[in-house]
């Protein structure tokens, strides 16, 4: 009996032993809150799904943005360490009202992958606003994308939660599109070499941080962690108890009447 | 006539012994307690957003992303070590292959990190009891203390000890986003259903991360 147990033992334990968790890393749906940055009155929300092929799924809702027009968003922050975060209004070193890109960077960190439509998702497209998202008509803007591994940077999925989304475009003179009236011009795309691009284009108008996490891959139904195989156990102990209570009982009384019996015959 | 009687007492003895040991025994292997039926606490909320400059969004100490290994929880005498578990082809969670190991769920957030790190483990399982037989014993506040694989132990404490319906398992209160590091022990419970071969509820421990050791 204990042979073939002792045999059965040694797969059980190497099965085990595979089934140790690895360094493989956890599927995780990590959520952000975009907050209104420069008073945009623009805010909304994102999840940042990492795959089981690497790959990662982002998924992103904005409301309040400037209308029918096109919303550079970029993952900023960097896979070392670096402890970046959302600015607030005094990062705006020139007193101009706004927290410009360049004044936002070394609060945001620089840019890590460019929230693209389609094609390149590298920093190189960052300022690729022939492929950013655009806002509707009433200033909502929905975006979908999964990103393959071998696109993103080493580090990302692992990071995912040190990373910060921002998204850019505002309307300083509250007129439903960019123009050069607004902010003047963009210095930011300037120094990139694109000239005439107006800087309400390229300011922030949200920065998201991560505000919570889910399971990546939710398991169907409930989780079937039982067989029942001892949940009669006490209900067999108690019988057994109780038979046993109730022969000793039968016992005693058998004896005490013979013994009864006999003594009076005895007389 | 006296000796028969003396030995008819003393098998009576004997059998009242034995039958009082079997009825303690059978009270210590009595199923844990467990809660009733209970609504899944409602969604977590998140921040407000209204303001900017926040450095976080989240509640709590947060550790990096680290496998765990072991699970420690004094108030159930546990000490066991961790498998991972992933799905089975129908989309539910696998479970460990024996009563003892404990399972920690691989498409979840690793135990100490934000959100909910997801561990289940048998109620009983091939005629032995389960290292979360007496799971629905716990109480808010005890220690929950996972070892991980960068030799951190994260050290959680119980917020919450529920039984759900299986067929009306609350999928977002359990795997749903959090702010905070979570922890979500889960077990069997409820009326075992002999034609299925499952029982029909899980006991779901919840729990937050409090500090490191």
């Amino acid at each position: 009996m204990r042979f073939p147990r002792t045999l059965l033992t040694v797969p059980v334990a190497a099965a085990l032993l595979l089934a140790t968790p690895t360094a493989a890393l956890a599927d995780e749906s990590v959520h952000v809150k975009l907050l209104e940055l420069n008073n945009s009155g623009a805010s909304g929300n994102a999840t940042l799904t990492a795959l089981d092929n690497g790959d990662l799924k982002i998924s992103i809702r904005s409301t309040g943005l400037v209308p029918n027009s096109s919303h550079a968003q970029h993952l900023h922050g960097s896979a070392t360490g670096m402890d970046f975060h959302c600015p607030d209004m005094s990062a705006d070193t020139n007193g101009n009202g706004y927290v410009s890109t360049e004044e936002g960077m070394p609060v945001y960190g620089d840019i890590f992958v460019s929230l693209t439509t389609k094609g390149d998702t590298s920093k190189a497209s960052g300022l690729a606003v022939d492929r950013m998202p655009i806002a509707d008509a009433k200033g909502n803007l929905s975006y979908d994308r999964t990103i393959a591994s071998a696109d993103l940077p080493k580090g990302t999925v692992e990071h995912l939660k040190d990373l910060h989304i921002v998204e850019h475009g505002v309307d300083a003179n509250s007129n439903d599109k960019y123009d050069l009236d607004g902010l003047g011009e963009s210095t930011l795309a300037k120094s990139a070499g694109l000239s005439g691009i107006p800087e309400e284009a390229t300011d922030p108008a949200t920065c998201g941080m991560v505000s919570g996490a889910a399971v990546g891959s939710v398991p169907v139904g409930g989780v079937a962690t039982g067989d029942g195989s001892t949940r009669d156990r006490a209900a067999a102990w108690y019988g057994a108890g109780g038979l046993a209570l109730l022969a000793a009982l039968g016992i005693v009384v058998v004896t005490r009447r013979r013994s009864y019996v006999l003594s009076r015959a005895q007389r | 006539m006296t000796r028969h009687r003396t030995h008819a007492l003393i098998i009576a003895a004997v059998l009242a012994i034995a039958g009082a040991a079997a009825i303690a025994i059978g009270h210590h292997d009595e199923p844990a307690a467990e809660p009733p039926l209970t609504a899944p606490p409602a969604a977590p909320s998140s921040a407000p957003a209204t303001k900017v400059g926040h450095d976080v969004l989240t509640r709590g100490k947060l550790l990096p992303a680290s496998v765990p290994t072991r699970v420690r929880i004094p108030a159930l005498d546990v000490d066991e070590a961790i498998t991972g578990l992933g799905q089975e082809p129908d989309g539910s969670m696998q479970v460990p292959t024996d009563a003892r190991t404990v399972g920690w769920y691989t498409k979840a957030p690793t135990p100490g990190s934000l959100g909910p790190a997801v561990l289940a483990g048998h109620v009983n399982f091939h005629g032995a009891d389960g290292t979360f037989a007496r799971l629905s014993a716990l109480h808010n506040g005890d220690r929950v203390e996972i070892t991980r694989q960068d030799g951190i132990t994260a050290v959680f404490a119980v917020t919450r000890v529920d039984r759900y319906a299986k067929n009306q398992f609350p999928a977002g209160a359990v795997y749903g986003a959090i702010d905070h590091a979570g922890l979500r022990l889960i077990t069997c419970g409820g009326y075992f259903d002999r034609r299925s071969g499952h029982y029909v509820d899980n006991i779901v421990a919840y729990a937050e991360l409090r500090g490191t050791e």
